[in-house]
């Protein structure tokens, strides 16, 4: 029989309540991170000349391929970012703006480069960006918005050039239109989502910007082996707009009215094929017999797509699988096992903490501390 | 039962959950090393097969060419017949370094013949043979560098009380000369 005696002051039974369960919570972190770290320790570097199908760990420079992103609050050109808003002003921390992507990159070391498909991957990059805005002092130093697309050029010289010299609608554009520095804090996602908001807002933001070191442990396997090179490309953690009830009577109104097509096969034909621009469609384009046939390509631009885009199916490429899953820390491998181990410590820390709450719990509930 | 007596049982269960997570880690970690270092030999195989695969079609290439010059294909040759995938690891590491001696000296030796070094055949074999090298020497490295791994963690605490009780040894290295390492004496 345990006898319970509720204290007088509730407060620090709840400071100890809480203190057990983030104990706790830290533990399991630890955990994970101590398996992280030493599965980073206890994996060679593979040099990549040298790479061969099964498990490796490789580390190098991360090279954009046909496509960069651009991230949320910094409009920092880059491969992978990881975003989040909070508002705090009632007091919840609720998230009102996560976002994470990723797209195909490639690593480079001294013997050679290999392309790293990120689906299923998960990443280990600390926030670069962390700062918290008030009611009075306005956008935290830093922050710049996005204005419009995600996605933008990729590293070739012309695609670059093209992005530069073309002239869009600042409404929808891409590219070049980024907000200065000391821009109101208006996040203009998905048709104005993040409103500037009165309260006091934390912003946080993890990238992986091209040329920084990476280190990857994965799959190797041949390219003709992956299930669905369009979909593995890219790695998409934002959430879907059209599952907004709002958007989704937009979208409703707009094929009513004839203004959107009701599928994108429909609005776009064998273009929405997935896995068109990567080399591998998951079916063959419909041809229409009485098309005129296209003119031969310019030599010069068919050497530039199959260079961006063709890959032979014996190339060997780094992907997730069920049995090895795919890691991706920025940093060398010393840097993010180092990382992993400091998470392993936090979280004895943490048990240290539970325990002792515990044990303060147990003495406020049994009365012995008054 | 207290409520004292109820925290102190949450915190030796802590306790004991964070000892098993470490020893359960632990031999999932060397397991995992093993298997690493059975896949870094294997892939070492591999190449090593692919060379020996290759040496007859470069000698018999250069045979009819070379006709002053029978020590160096002689040396390939033996070489190659000494080769045995069942051998023990450091004798596999001696006949490799054995080979790569032999086909560095035939490579030179090839130098000397412009008649043969511009033959098609002869260069597509040199090239596809130092690709061979250099990818065996790469594999060996990695698989030296996993060996390594795998010697210091069951050399660490807490997996050196789970070695004796699970049969972890060390394991050798893809070395040819052992000696090599060893410290001449007097220093």
């Amino acid at each position: 029989m345990i006898h319970v005696k509720l204290p007088t002051d509730l407060t620090l039974a709840a400071f100890a309540t809480v203190g057990v369960v983030v104990g706790l919570i830290l533990l399991v972190r630890g955990f994970t991170g101590y398996r992280a770290a030493r599965r980073i320790s206890g994996t060679s570097t593979s040099r990549i000349s040298a790479l061969a199908v099964g498990e490796v760990l490789v580390s190098g420079a991360a090279e954009p391929l046909e496509l960069t992103l651009v991230s949320p609050l910094q409009s920092a050109p880059c491969l992978y970012y990881r975003s989040r808003v909070r508002e705090a002003s009632d007091g919840d921390g609720r998230d009102i703006f996560t976002e994470e992507r990723a797209v195909g990159f490639r690593v480079r070391d001294d013997s050679g480069a290999v392309r790293v498909f990120p689906r299923g991957a998960r990443f280990d990059v600390p926030n670069l960006f962390d700062g918290t805005s008030g009611s009075w002092d306005g956008a935290p130093p830093g922050l710049m918005p996005r204005v419009g697309s995600a996605f933008g050029p990729g590293s070739d010289r012309e695609s670059q050039i093209a992005a530069l010299t073309t002239v869009r609608d600042p409404g929808g554009d891409p590219w070049g239109h980024y907000r200065t520095p000391g821009a109101p804090a208006v996040l203009a996602y998905s048709g104005s989502v993040l409103a500037a908001g009165s309260g006091r807002r934390h912003y946080e933001e993890a990238r992986i910007d091209p040329g920084e070191v990476v280190t990857v442990i994965g799959r190797v396997l041949p390219f003709s082996e992956l299930d669905d090179p369009a979909s593995a490309n890219l790695l998409d953690g934002s959430s879907d707009p059209a599952s907004d009830p709002e958007i989704a009577a937009d979208l409703a109104e707009a094929r009513e009215a004839g203004i959107l097509a009701d599928s994108p096969t429909e609005a776009w034909g064998n273009a929405a094929i997935e896995g068109f621009g990567i080399g591998h469609p998951v079916r063959s384009p419909v041809l229409d017999p009485e098309a005129t046939p296209p003119p031969p390509p310019d030599p010069a631009l068919a050497a530039r797509a199959a260079a961006t885009f063709d890959i032979a199916p014996g190339d060997l490429v780094i992907a997730a699988s069920d049995e090895v899953p795919l890691i991706i820390s920025l940093g060398a491998p010393a840097t993010a096992a180092a990382r992993h181990q400091l998470q392993f410590v936090i979280g004895l820390l943490g048990a240290v903490l539970s325990i002792g709450s515990a044990m303060a719990l147990a003495l406020l509930l049994d009365g012995t501390i008054p | 039962m207290s409520l004292p007596v109820l925290a102190a049982a949450f915190a030796v269960g802590t306790v004991i959950a964070i000892v098993a997570f470490l020893i359960a880690a632990t031999y999932n970690d060397v397991i995992a090393l093993s298997r690493r270092i059975d896949k870094a030999w294997a892939n070492i195989e591999v190449s090593l097969q692919q060379r020996h695969d290759q040496l007859p079609a470069l000698v018999d290439a250069v045979r009819g060419l070379m006709t002053f010059e029978r020590d160096v294909l002689t040396e390939v040759t033996e070489a190659r017949a000494a080769f045995s995938r069942s051998d023990p690891i450091p004798t596999q590491a001696a006949t490799s370094e054995a080979t790569s001696r032999a086909l560095r000296s035939l490579f030179a030796t090839v130098e000397r013949y412009p008649e043969i070094k511009s033959a098609g055949n002869v260069l597509s074999l040199q090239e596809e043979i130092e690709r061979l090298e250099a990818m065996i020497a790469d594999r060996r490295e990695l698989y030296n560098d996993q060996i390594y791994r795998y010697n210091a963690r069951i050399g660490q605490v807490p997996a050196i009380f789970l070695a004796s009780m699970f049969g972890w040894r060390p394991r050798p290295f893809f070395d040819a000369e052992p000696a090599a390492g060893v410290r001449p004496a007097g220093l």
